[in-house]
């Protein structure tokens, strides 16, 4: 329950582009949940958005070691 | 005694050697063949000679001789000839400013002690503040200008062009500003929506994340990559 909290309050201010908060939130998922590519992806979001391509693409990478068929992953680490 | 210098040619590289060699409290002696441009730093330096220094009896006349460093920062076939004249004159030490390699092997042939390359410098100084993970990309334009691709600084969110200072304190061009805007996708997750402001104007302002497309001069850029 905590995490889906941490993941939609994550997403609600990444929506509304309050980068900082939604890494926080991530990261906090994060620490639940260590092993989720999606997180790691929505953290790459929030990273990318805030202006912080090189951790961006970091997390973007973890996201996809997790799951090496993660488009959207792919997708917008061939962006950056 | 205090090392003296002359700088021949006052182009923007040598005014910057020297006044920064005269603040250091050496002895400066400056030439070049355009009046205003001695009479603009006349009053920094020890001595301000109009003359052609490609003229052997005039350099002579001027002491050139006695100096114990001559910097040259003149067009290339004048740079050949005056370094040549000066180590003939018997000048210790003779640093050329040179814009291509081939000019300064062959002004290291004929005797030039030291060779610089301040644009090249300065455009790795940029290649290496490129690595910072803030700036995406660079275009070199010429030796003296590119254009790149830079995440706005913090300092800088929330205020209009105008505001930032990028023209008026930074004399770079803002070309344009590449922006992320979060969407829900199809799939019902997070992404961003791209788009692009080409030419924007003094209000449009800096909005945390966007990437501006900088075009000016290595120096400028370079400090911005600081902010």
């Amino acid at each position: 329950m905590k995490l889906n909290h941490l993941l939609e309050v994550g997403q609600f201010y990444l929506l509304n582009k309050k980068y900082s908060l939604a890494i926080d939130k991530f990261k906090q998922a994060l620490r639940l949940n260590p092993g989720s590519a999606l997180l790691f992806f929505y953290l790459g979001l929030a990273y990318e958005g805030g202006g912080h391509p090189e951790e961006a693409k970091e997390m973007y990478r973890k996201a996809l070691l997790i799951d090496p068929e993660y488009e959207e992953a792919k997708r917008r680490l061939h962006r950056l | 005694m205090a090392k003296s210098f002359a700088v021949i040619g006052l182009g923007d590289f040598g005014m910057n050697v020297a006044r920064a060699l005269s603040r250091k409290g050496f002895e400066v002696l400056v030439i070049d063949t355009d009046e205003t441009k001695i009479a603009e730093i006349s009053e920094e330096v020890s001595q301000g000679l109009v003359m052609d220094a490609t003229n052997e009896r005039a350099l002579k006349e001027a002491g050139i001789q006695d100096v114990d460093v001559a910097i040259v920062s003149v067009g290339t076939d004048e740079a050949i000839l005056i370094t040549q004249l000066l180590k003939e004159l018997g000048v210790s030490r003779v640093v050329v400013r040179a814009t291509s390699p081939l000019q300064g092997k062959i002004l290291t042939r004929i005797g030039a002690d030291r060779v610089v390359f301040p644009e090249r410098e300065m455009a790795e100084r940029l290649a290496q503040s490129l690595s910072s993970p803030k700036i995406f990309d660079y275009i070199e334009l010429s030796p003296e200008y590119g254009v790149v691709e830079i995440v706005a600084p913090k300092k800088l969110t929330g205020k209009s062009l105008k505001e930032s200072g990028l023209r008026k304190n930074y004399g770079v061009t803002v070309m344009a500003i590449r922006r992320k805007y979060p969407v829900m996708s199809k799939k019902g997750t997070p992404d961003f929506k791209e788009e692009a402001i080409i030419s924007p104007g003094a209000d449009d302002e800096i909005q945390e994340g966007d990437i501006l497309v900088l075009l000016g001069k290595y120096k400028d850029l370079s400090r911005i990559g600081k902010l």
